[in-house]
């Protein structure tokens, strides 16, 4: 038995009021008044001609001729089409070290807020594919994996955050460990002296919150049976699963899913990877949205995550899922799996300003970002990016000349051997595993 | 009957062993050093002053400290005396084979993860290997002072002693670089527990980046409900359960106390932000080793009061140029700029913050790289500072080590030339009072002043274009010489490629020096001897094949 059949895979994530983990706003974005653009709102239509007034980070206002105050900055978006930041249900960058933690079938107690790093480039360039939040998960090695983050990209930002029978016996250890504690608890009310309080068990800890709904699951997993065992077993403890990750056969099990008001959130075309995707049609997307699946459309990739547009343009392809659905399957629908859509996900009043500026219609294979602002403050620009381009050359230049950065006289070590960081989807059952 | 006699001798040995040790304690010989220039640290400079050492301690420093008559006398006439160096963090006399650095960014080819002993050691620990934080250097140490030479001939009398195995790396202790016994050497012990944010070997929890934190949250709650209950239980046992007893929590009780520091080597900025977070969760009294970005976040080790064990073994590029490679990364790049001026940042910043050689090949890097720091903007003194009295603060040994006082332990290191001058030679060290004097290189004696050798060096600088002669295939090549007195330096440049010469001397007859080539994918060490008549050179190569001979002349 060393050979070991990923099943299924749970994630855990702290649903709170703060549950998206910030990075500490240190700088203050000004007013922004986006002019004369085609706005893609996500969640009431296409606008035409229109303008955004961006406040204090927030949508403040959506109509046309609107007035900004005199140190605004103003922004002729004449032919632009304006979305929602994208968001990413399932996504590993930003992690340093192994994005699982292969020891043990259940491994609650790891958070991947530990080793989040929000220098890493892939954040960058996802602002340049337009994406602005993801949901960052353990790794698929488990059976119950650790703890997620949502964050929104804001690179460079100094960080603050903020198998069936296995997962069965994790939930009724969960259960026993949570008496323990009540019982303690009834003890100090009798001001019992030899009350010993339990050991405080990180592992448990999370799954005593899902049994209490504190905490939102996202099952990872491949075939509908799994899937649905798991729904079944989310029954039997009383909690709801929040999304079923990858769901490449959820087709099959549509109105189970719906019933539940569970989530999927899936690759729109990727497909005989591994034997469990096998069965994974396109059609998937459009047949858990016509059973009222709440669905979006996510990357797993750090590559693919800069295309996320084009993926939910497949989705109008295959089976015909009307355009603004599909834009939601990469915005409206994931915030609200993340259960971050009160904040982001859809252009609306109130609302941060999260926006993309796209030089042409989104689902167009022309189209690319120009301008990508997270709460009004402008992280990707790419003109901008082009005009830094021959700063940055000089620089290199200059410090390829220093001492320490010259190749030693003679001898030395071999240069290192450029190493993708997060492969795209392998199916390597090693280190490098991370579904 | 026999037992008896058997215990009496054990006690008559014992006594003997005792009465020698302290004999040879008051033995000890005394010593003045006069006319010398005195860097107190604590205080200002004596620019004409005398010291006195008597068992072990300075006994008085000033411009006219009063020479004892039973004292030896070293004439200080143009030597500089500071206190003995201190280097922040090492693994001096461990036996851990070769202590291998945590991984630096700007250096390639380095390992990922701190040396691991490959077999498991016995211990009665409910935690794995590499989770054991009991560990403790005193009993890893081996006894013998020839083991320190080379840190002592380069100025270090005090070092930070810290195995680099595991998670917790266990307990350090600060050493003195003498004495034939550990016990002799320690200085003070445990001084602190260690962390290196590695994972543990052999596909055991924890084996990712997140798993150890999650490992060392769990222990540290562990550790806190293990004082309480045992505080309960020790209070009151009936009707209670007999709490388990557990050695790896225990050794985290003083620290949880904050009696006790902990040292997180970490380098990177998010390292750091992350230690200091994990810090301020447990309330631990943190110090920061490694520190290369530390300046990217003194605002908050200062607020926090975390000082930092800073490695001045800077990052440089070590591949080789190789034109199909990509070019380095802007990060990597910036990064071996950037870290130079680290402790210039810091000093500004208000940081706390100690030199440590963090695991540098060659220990004269150190006092190279304080000299490049203090070119990158830091305070001259500060740097003599980062060196002896603030890395005694921090390893509060303050009262007795780290400056030049009396009373204090007689650990003192004597140069001929400015510290930071690559020319300058160290010429006398002590430690705990004893003294130690560095082999020199012949001097010529008309400089000499401490007893100079003769001075008939032959002269042998200079370009050589020379012919190996290997049988069947002579080789040609340039050997290039540089002479510093007794010194000899250069390189030679062949087809086998351009190799430095290394333990380069000059003799009166001629020269010596041994290199490594590397041929047909194996590495051979080359000892060379040879001489140098008028423009003629000569001599023969000694390779594990045996000797060859060479001879050439000298480039105009």
């Amino acid at each position: 038995m060393k050979k070991i059949t990923v099943l299924l895979f749970i994630s855990l994530f702290l649903l709170t009021t703060s549950n998206i983990a910030v990075f500490t706003q240190t700088r203050k974005a000004n007013d922004v008044l986006i002019r004369n653009a085609t706005v893609l709102t996500a969640a009431r239509g296409t606008l035409e001609s229109t303008d955004i007034l961006i406040q204090n980070g927030k949508i403040a206002r959506i109509g046309k001729n609107l007035k900004a105050s005199a140190n605004a900055q103003t922004i002729d978006a004449t032919g632009k089409f304006i979305t929602p930041g994208i968001v990413d249900c399932h996504s590993h960058s930003m992690m340093d070290g192994s994005v699982n933690e292969f020891s043990y079938s259940v491994t609650s107690m790891v958070r991947t807020r530990d080793i989040l790093n929000p220098k890493d480039i892939a954040i960058y360039r996802a602002l340049a594919g337009g994406v602005t939040a993801a949901n960052l998960l353990h790794g698929s090695a488990n059976a119950v994996g650790g703890q997620n983050t949502t964050v929104k990209f804001k690179y460079g930002h100094p960080i603050r955050m903020g198998v069936m029978e296995t997962i069965r016996d994790a939930f009724m250890r969960a259960r026993d460990y949570r008496q323990s504690w009540i019982e303690y608890e009834a003890k100090v009310a009798k001001k019992d002296k030899t009350a010993v309080a339990p050991r405080r068990n990180l592992e448990l800890e999370p799954l005593v919150e899902v049994l209490e709904g504190k905490r939102l699951v996202h099952a990872h997993g491949y075939r509908s049976d799994e899937h649905l065992n798991l729904l079944l077993l989310a029954d039997e403890f009383g909690f709801r699963v929040a999304t079923l990750q990858h769901a490449l056969e959820a087709y099959k099990i549509a109105p189970e899913i719906a019933k539940r008001g569970t989530g999927a959130s899936i690759f729109v075309d990727n497909w005989g990877y591994k034997l469990e995707a096998f069965d994974s049609i396109p059609y998937n997307a459009y047949i858990l949205w016509k059973n009222g699946v709440n669905v979006s459309i996510n990357s797993d990739s750090d590559e693919r995550m800069r295309r996320l547009n084009l993926d939910a343009a497949k989705a109008m392809k295959y089976g015909g899922v009307p355009e603004e659905e599909a834009l939601k399957m990469i915005t409206l629908n994931p915030a609200k799996q993340l259960g971050i859509d009160k904040r982001t996900g859809s252009i609306e009043e109130e609302k941060d300003a999260d926006l993309v500026i796209w030089n042409a219609h989104p689902f167009s294979v022309y189209a690319h970002p120009e301008m990508t602002m997270i709460e009004g403050e402008i992280l990707f620009d790419r003109a901008r990016d082009i005009t830094n381009r021959a700063a940055l050359a000089r620089e290199r230049e200059t410090l390829e000349k220093m001492e320490v950065n010259r190749a030693p006289a003679s001898g030395g070590t071999a240069p290192a051997i450029p190493r993708e960081k997060r492969e795209a989807h392998r199916d390597d059952a090693d280190g490098g595993h991370k579904r | 009957m026999k037992k008896f006699n058997l215990r009496l001798f054990t006690a008559i040995f014992a006594s003997f062993c005792f009465c020698v040790s302290a004999e040879a304690q008051t033995r000890q010989e005394t010593f003045a050093i006069t006319n010398a220039q005195i860097a107190t640290v604590s205080g200002p400079v004596i620019s004409r002053g005398t010291i006195v050492i008597r068992n072990g301690l300075i006994e008085s420093v000033g411009g006219n400290a009063r020479v004892p008559a039973d004292a030896r006398i070293i004439d200080g006439t143009s030597l500089a005396i500071y206190p003995g160096f201190i280097d922040a963090y090492t693994s001096l006399g461990l036996s851990s084979p070769t202590p291998q650095r945590s991984p630096q960014p700007g250096q390639q080819a380095q390992p990922t993860q701190a040396a691991q002993t490959n077999q498991t050691q016995p211990s009665n620990s409910n935690y794995p290997e590499g989770l054991r934080p009991e560990a403790n250097v005193f009993e890893q140490l081996k006894a013998g002072e020839a083991q320190f030479e080379t840190n002592r001939n380069a100025g270090f009398t005090t070092v930070l002693t810290v195995s680099r195995d595991g998670v917790f790396n266990g307990q350090s202790a600060v050493i003195n670089l003498a004495g034939d016994s550990v016990s002799e050497m320690i200085v003070r012990t445990p001084f602190a527990e260690h962390i290196t944010l590695t994972t543990v070997r052999g596909g055991t929890y924890p084996t990712s980046l997140m798993g150890t934190f999650s490992a060392l949250r769990q222990m540290f709650l562990d550790a806190q409900r293990f004082q309480e209950i045992t505080k309960m239980y020790d209070k009151n046992p009936r009707g209670l359960r007999r709490p388990e007893a557990d050695l790896s929590l225990e050794a985290l009780i003083p620290v949880l106390n904050r009696e006790m520091p902990i040292v997180f080597n970490a380098n990177s900025e998010i390292e750091i932000i992350r230690v200091l977070d994990l810090a301020r969760e447990f309330n631990l009294r943190a110090i920061i080793a490694g520190g290369q970005e530390a300046w990217k976040v003194a605002s908050r080790l200062k607020s926090q009061n975390v000082p930092v064990l800073l490695s001045l073994n800077y990052p440089k590029r070590t591949a080789a140029a190789a034109p199909e490679a990509d070019a380095e990364s802007m990060d990597v790049l910036r990064l071996r700029a950037e870290t130079p001026k680290t402790p210039a940042r810091l000093q500004q910043a208000g940081v706390k913050f100690a030199f440590q050689s963090g695991g540098m090949q060659n220990i004269n890097d150190f006092l190279a790289n304080a000299k490049k720091s203090v070119e990158n903007g830091l305070d001259r003194n500060a740097a003599i500072r980062a060196m002896t009295l603030s890395s005694a603060e921090i390893l509060g040994i303050d009262n007795r080590l780290g400056s030049i006082e009396a009373g204090k332990i007689a650990n003192l290191v004597v140069t001929r030339g400015d510290v930071f001058d690559k020319s300058k030679t160290v010429t006398h060290v002590f430690v705990d009072g004893k003294l130690f004097e560095p082999k020199l290189p012949a001097r010529p004696s008309a400089a000499g002043t401490t007893g100079g050798q003769p001075s008939a060096l032959a002269n042998v600088g200079g370009v050589f274009n020379i012919t190996v002669e290997i049988p069947g295939q002579p080789l040609q090549g340039t050997l290039n010489l540089t002479q510093q007195e007794a010194i000899l330096t250069g390189s030679f440049q062949s087809q086998l490629g351009n190799v430095p010469i290394k333990d380069g001397r000059v003799t009166a007859e001629g020269f010596n020096f041994t290199m490594t080539v590397e041929f047909g994918g194996s590495t051979y060490e080359v000892a060379v001897v040879g001489r140098v008549s008028g423009n003629q050179i000569s001599g023969t190569m000694t390779t594990p094949q045996g000797p060859i001979s060479f001879n050439g002349t000298k480039t105009p």
